[in-house]
């Protein structure tokens, strides 16, 4: 598989049908984020209640998904911005390693700052 | 004959072409999602002072509690609710019949957005009686 064909296998179709997901996913975890974080701005800016928050297994799970499908949803969006032009296929393969490396690398910082408690 | 230059042309095309909403909706929409993408990585990078300890914490949520952080998420949440609001559409136009009525459904979102994003915004300055943001813009400036 040469790179000059990088991006343009398939049909796309699966990246638009997991964006619809994620997407759908994110309208309700999003909701309970703006509530829980601004109906009382204690609650989103002491480390104490965050603290209490992270004791619950289940609490860091749903984080964990939280900024993975973000990153995700977001990545895959300017990818899906990107491919709307026409750019040098070494371009191409450029912008898609620093897309899943900027993915990779603030999953893993996002997973940690959750994972520490 | 009168030609039009290719700057006129395309500025007409442009000009043209986004009169319609639903070009409106997609061109915010990226937009926004953007800068969307652009925050989170800046959020995560904020929240790794969690890693830090309480002091460190508290110390940089306390910069986001000025009245002029809190305007800035006030602004950001316009951008979530935009993006969201429009994703519901989209996903009504993809999956429903929302095709037939994408002007109308865009109508509705900004509709219900106005309305969200001010009641969001009383939320945030003057829903805690604790965090008197109106006196702290007022004091800043005696």
């Amino acid at each position: 598989m040469s790179y000059k064909y990088i991006g343009s296998r398939g049909s796309g179709s699966m990246s638009w049908f997991l964006q619809r997901i994620s997407g759908i996913v994110l309208v309700f975890v999003m909701v309970g984020h703006f509530i829980l974080m601004h109906y009382n701005p204690e609650m989103g800016h002491s480390f104490n209640r965050v603290f209490e928050r992270m004791q619950n297994p289940y609490y860091q799970m749903l984080q964990i998904a939280f900024v993975v499908l973000a990153l995700y949803h977001g990545l895959q969006g300017v990818w899906n911005i990107y491919r709307d032009f026409k750019f040098p296929s070494w371009l191409n393969m450029a912008v898609l390693a620093i897309l899943i490396v900027v993915g990779v690398g603030f999953g893993a910082l996002g997973i940690a700052n959750i994972l520490h408690f | 004959m009168y030609q039009k230059s290719p700057t006129q042309e395309w500025t007409s095309n442009v000009v043209r072409y986004k009169k319609f909403s639903g070009s409106w909706a997609w061109l915010l929409h990226r937009i926004t999602g953007l800068g969307l993408t652009a925050y989170i990585l800046v959020h995560i990078n904020t929240l790794a002072s969690l890693q830090e300890g309480p002091e460190a914490f508290n110390a940089k949520m306390q910069v986001f509690m000025q009245p002029h952080w809190i305007f800035a998420a006030w602004i950001l949440f316009g951008l979530v609710l935009y993006h969201t609001l429009n994703g519901i559409r989209i996903v009504i136009i993809d999956f429903g019949k929302g095709a037939k009525y994408h002007k109308q459904l865009l109508y509705g979102a900004v509709a219900i957005g106005l309305i969200v994003f001010l009641w969001m915004g009383y939320i945030m300055f003057f829903g805690h009686a604790e965090y008197d943001f109106l006196s702290m813009i007022v004091t800043s400036y005696n």
